[in-house]
């Protein structure tokens, strides 16, 4: 599904064009962007991950889009990503010149209905999305092997985390939902200290992202010092976020080993809860969002830009080593299934919003 | 092995590289001369050019401004008085007090070549990252890591001066500013008053701009004429190299404080340098002269940051974990240019690893070089009237803080710390335990936690942990042997020289001293209260801060109130005169809050040229105009819109 690029079903396309034509200045999609300047708003520091896939995608954009603008990442740090995306909220025009681009962190606190945030996600319109899967895996002194072996481990398990309400929410609801035993230990300042904790033996259970597992975790498995287990998994064909990782298609998906262990399908809240969370930080892992608003023209070039990024071969040599081999999801791969995933049902938010306090302490 | 040595040193010696190198030292020389201004100033304003590059040049010019900075601020240290950058605090102290004996090319050189001989360190520490370097990174535990903060704490709070009860007030200060924000251990937001600015917590930058920069720019303009009252008595070279060769020993050993600092994330310069400044004082027999004038601070300081912040890269090219800020931006670097820093890009790609340590070892020796050769001509513009100076000063550090967010709440931060440093100057209280007290709470409250829910209460048996606890009780026990034997041998003599003054020799303006007692007492109290509803894993490390915090602005308020009544009057001094320049500088906020920097600067230009220093009008146009000018120019550079006004903006041509 990572390749695959579903063609706008053409009627209510043309409808929304006609509309956005009305809407905006015409302008022939040949040249739609010359002479421009896109501006991608990273609300995070320079050198963060997230900074680090928009430079490399920025080349990709510049070539591919229609009058070959000259595109120009942006870094708006603060709140934990809340200051940049409140900024583009008030200041960002429909016009397909400026661009957020971000990760769960902005999503989180806005599925968590968190008081600092002032930007509606749902109402935007993602352009783009970059899969950014994420590998967990154990210690070999844990005697755990196999997915099985969680529930029954040498020793206890430490995990070592950021804040329960950012980047570690998805891992800990996996936790939660096979309902295993394990301590954690929130305050890293990022992934690569935590890692490093897990290196030194003073953590046994770790997770990291995609690109990060590749340049450094696969390492450790291939010297024998980490054992990987399953993977946060991909959406599937039918929106649930059950299919492998496409980028490490061997480990099973949390969904999967929910199966295992159960020997049924998961349902019920807690798996909605997941499922939320987990699509948004892995299968929509970073996504471009334009503004509210943003006519519909505007999406149709970048549904035609992605199709062309992602069959460059050049694209597709490189992106192997800066965000793991992932193919760019087009807007139509992404609106319907994020936008569910960005509005779960009362129930997953009051649950989610419970656990958090409750379990994790956290001031909502 | 030699033979990637060779390679990479070729690879380096295109001429584009090497152009590229030296203009990446020439920006980190300039941030580093801009008071309060470091590395990560530096580095984010390259950032966009490297992407011009091929990707050796981009990192060699990262690599450039990365190795002198701390070479650099050495200056602005020694001139003004001012940290550099925020880990040379020491050197502002004692490299200023040299200055001010006419020795300042004594304190330079020595410490030029301190920092040559720590980026040399570095370079080599870079150069076996493999085989030593990574294993001690893992090496340091969490335990050990919290060790290492702790001990920054105590040496900078235990040297701050004659007068403790000030000094570690500020320390308390330093931790309350430091604790705004999330709380690492629970999720509770800390002091932010609703606030998202402050989410995050205050900036470094900002912290050390507010309290150091801008409180110093007020009382020079004031005091108008130029930085140094009197010509500036640079002395000989000849003395520094004789004093540099002489401290040889504690230097090195300095560079290796500040090479296990930079394998500490987030701790880094900050505390290496205090502890290599501890150092130095607990391995010099005549302490008398520490905080007067003391070339051996001068040395340990300067030999330890310029180490940490190359080592810093040491952990940011084998684990991809950045040892400081600047080192986070440099990471980013190497990921857009397709490099994936680990042990195995350490070992696959040694041209790459080499090119690093030869570009950081070359900067190392040309930047000293170049300080060397630039100083006579800084130190005469020592002479020129400051208002002169101040204008695009304050410009720059406008910019360098609406950097941070790109929100009013920078410029707002930098006013308020500014006028907080302004009183603490007045007053005469160290400024320089609030910057430590502020950068080392976040690391140590975290890796507290982290230490007590992974170790329990074992980490204090761990040998890491034990021997770096010795640093700080050895020290103190050696001190209270010595003084018992030297109060079992001594007469009253040798107490009048180990006493030197008491607190009262330098003239205080206790007008602001009492406002400032009363601030500080009031804010303590306010935050205990706050403090009170915070959860209880937020709670311990602002109790650090706040509960001595609350008893000591008591005991200093009560003290000054004491004296008042004893001494009978308010003494006004220079504060009065700064007033002017502190309001004209507020409104210059208000200002651009409603009209936006880009018409707000104008004003502050005329102000300053015209009625501050004296200039008449044709001259201060053409001036203001180039600094007008110029400022633009560094917001496009930084590619940042100047904050725009809530009532009105002059648009942009960009």
């Amino acid at each position: 599904m990572f390749t695959k690029t579903h063609p706008l079903k053409t009627l209510p396309a043309a409808m929304l064009v006609a509309a956005g034509a009305i809407a905006a200045t015409p302008a022939l999609a040949d040249d739609f962007y010359e002479g421009k300047t896109i501006e991608i708003v990273v609300p995070f520091g320079e050198g963060g991950a997230t900074y680090v896939a928009a430079k490399f995608l920025e080349p990709f954009l510049e070539k591919h889009l229609p009058g070959s603008p000259r595109v120009d990442v942006q870094t708006r740090p603060g709140g934990g990503s809340i200051l940049g995306a409140n900024w583009f909220e008030q200041n960002a025009e429909p016009d397909g010149e400026t661009i957020l681009f971000t990760t769960s962190s902005t999503s989180n606190p806005y599925v968590l209905g968190m008081e600092a945030v002032e930007y509606d996600l749902a109402a935007m319109r993602p352009a783009y999305s970059l899969p950014f899967g994420a590998v967990i895996y154990v210690s070999p002194r844990t005697g755990i092997d196999s997915p099985a072996g969680l529930k029954e481990p040498d020793m206890p398990l430490i995990y070592g985390g950021i804040a329960a309400a950012a980047s570690d929410l998805p891992t800990l609801l996996a936790f939660e939902l096979l309902d295993l035993d394990i301590q954690t230990v929130l305050g890293f300042d990022g992934r690569g200290p935590a890692r490093l904790s897990f290196e030194r033996g003073e953590t046994n259970i770790d997770f990291q992202f995609t690109p990060a597992y590749m340049s450094q975790v696969v390492d450790m498995v291939e010297a024998g010092s980490a054992v990987p287990i399953m993977t946060g998994g991909s959406v599937g064909e039918d929106g649930v976020l059950s299919a492998r990782d496409a980028a490490f298609p061997d480990y099973p998906s949390v969904y999967e080993v929910y199966e295992e262990l159960n020997g049924e399908a998961p349902s019920g809240v807690e798996w909605d809860a997941f499922q939320s969370i987990g699509a948004v930080t892995f299968n929509y892992g970073l996504t471009a969002y334009l503004p509210a608003g943003t006519p519909d023209e505007v999406l149709e070039i970048f549904e035609a830009t992605i199709a062309a990024i992602n069959d460059d071969p050049e694209y597709q040599q490189q992106s192997q080593d800066a965000v793991g081999g992932y193919s760019l999801l087009p807007a139509s791969e992404v609106t319907e299934s994020l936008s569910e995933a960005l509005q779960p049902s009362d129930e997953v938010r009051e649950h989610l919003r419970t656990l958090l306090s409750e379990e994790y302490d956290v001031d909502l | 092995m030699l033979e990637n040595i060779t390679t990479a040193l070729a690879i380096l010696f295109e001429p584009m590289r090497l152009l590229a190198l030296f203009a990446g030292m020439l920006a980190g020389m300039v941030f580093g001369m801009l008071p309060g201004l470091g590395g990560v100033a530096a580095v984010s304003i390259l950032l966009p050019f490297i992407y011009l590059m091929d990707s050796y040049s981009g990192l060699a010019m990262l690599l450039g401004a990365i190795s002198v900075i701390y070479t650099a601020d050495t200056i602005t240290s020694v001139l003004l008085g001012a940290p550099g950058s925020p880990a040379s605090a020491p050197t502002a102290i004692e490299g200023h007090a040299l200055a001010k004996q006419g020795k300042a090319s004594l304190a330079l050189g020595v410490g030029f070549l301190a920092s040559m001989v720590g980026g040399l360190f570095g370079a080599l520490i870079l150069s076996v990252a493999i085989p030593i370097a990574g294993p001690l990174v893992l090496a340091l535990g969490t335990p050990e890591l919290f060790m290492f903060a702790l001990v920054g704490l105590c040496f900078a709070a235990s040297m701050v001066g004659k007068d403790i009860v000030v000094g570690l007030a500020a320390a308390c200060f330093g931790i309350l500013l430091g604790v705004v924000g999330a709380a690492p251990a629970a999720a509770n937001y800390r002091f932010i008053f609703g606030q998202s600015y402050l989410m995050d917590g205050l900036s470094l930058p900002i912290v050390a701009l507010g309290l150091f920069a801008v409180a110093e720019l007020i009382g020079m303009v004031a005091a108008g004429g130029g930085i140094a009252s009197k010509s500036m008595a640079m002395g000989k070279w000849g003395e520094s190299f004789r004093e540099f060769w002489r401290s040889r020993w504690l230097i090195v050993r300095s560079s290796i404080i500040g090479i296990f600092g930079g394998f500490v994330p987030a701790v880094g310069a900050s505390a290496s340098t205090w502890i290599a400044y501890g150092h130095a004082m607990s391995s010099t027999k005549d302490k008398r002269r520490f905080g007067k004038g003391e070339i051996r601070g001068v040395a340990g300081a300067e030999g330890a940051n310029n180490a940490t912040v190359i080592s810093d890269l040491v952990p940011t090219m084998l684990f991809s974990v950045p040892g400081g800020p600047a080192a986070a931006i440099f990471l980013g670097a190497l990921f857009s240019f397709g490099f994936y820093p680990g042990p195995r890009m350490v070992s696959e790609t040694p041209d790459l690893m080499y090119m690093i340590v030869w570009s950081v070892a070359l900067a190392s020796v040309m930047g000293a070089a170049l300080c060397f050769a630039v100083t006579p001509y800084l130190a005469r513009l020592t002479r020129i009237n400051f208002a002169l100076i101040a204008a695009p000063l304050l410009l720059i550090m406008v910019a360098g803080a609406y950097q941070g967010t790109q929100t009013f709440g920078d410029i707002l931060a930098l006013l308020v710390l500014g006028v907080i440093g302004w009183l603490m100057k007045n007053a005469g209280w160290p400024r320089a335990p609030v910057l430590v007290g502020f950068v080392l709470a976040t690391p140590m409250e975290q890796y507290f936690w982290l230490t007590t829910q992974i170790h329990g209460f074992t980490w204090l048996t761990r040998p890491g942990v034990l021997l770096i606890a010795s640093l700080i009780v050895v020290p103190m026990l050696l001190n209270l042997v010595r003084r018992w034997r030297s109060s079992k041998a001594s007469t009253s003599a040798d107490q009048a020289g180990s006493q030197p003054a008491s607190d009262d020799d330098a003239p205080r303006d206790t007008a602001v001293l009492l406002l400032a007692s009363a601030l500080l007492l009031v804010t303590f109290a306010y935050a205990f209260y706050e403090m009170l509803g915070f959860r209880s894993n937020a709670r311990l490390m602002p109790a650090v801060g706040i509960v001595p915090g609350l008893a000591l602005s008591v005991y200093i308020l009560g003290r000054q109130l004491n004296r008042l009544r004893w001494q009978g009057r308010i003494i006004h001094l220079g504060s009065r005169q700064e007033l002017p320049v502190l309001a004209g500088i507020l409104a210059y906020g208000v200002a651009m809050w409603l009209i936006g920097f880009s018409l707000a600067t104008p004003l502050l230009l005329a102000w300053l040229l015209l009625k501050c220093a004296g200039m008449r009008l044709a001259s201060a146009a053409l001036y203001g105009a180039i600094v007008y000018a110029t400022a633009q120019g560094m917001f496009a550079l930084m590619r940042l819109t100047p904050p725009s006004g809530i009532w009105f903006s002059l648009p942009m041509p960009w």
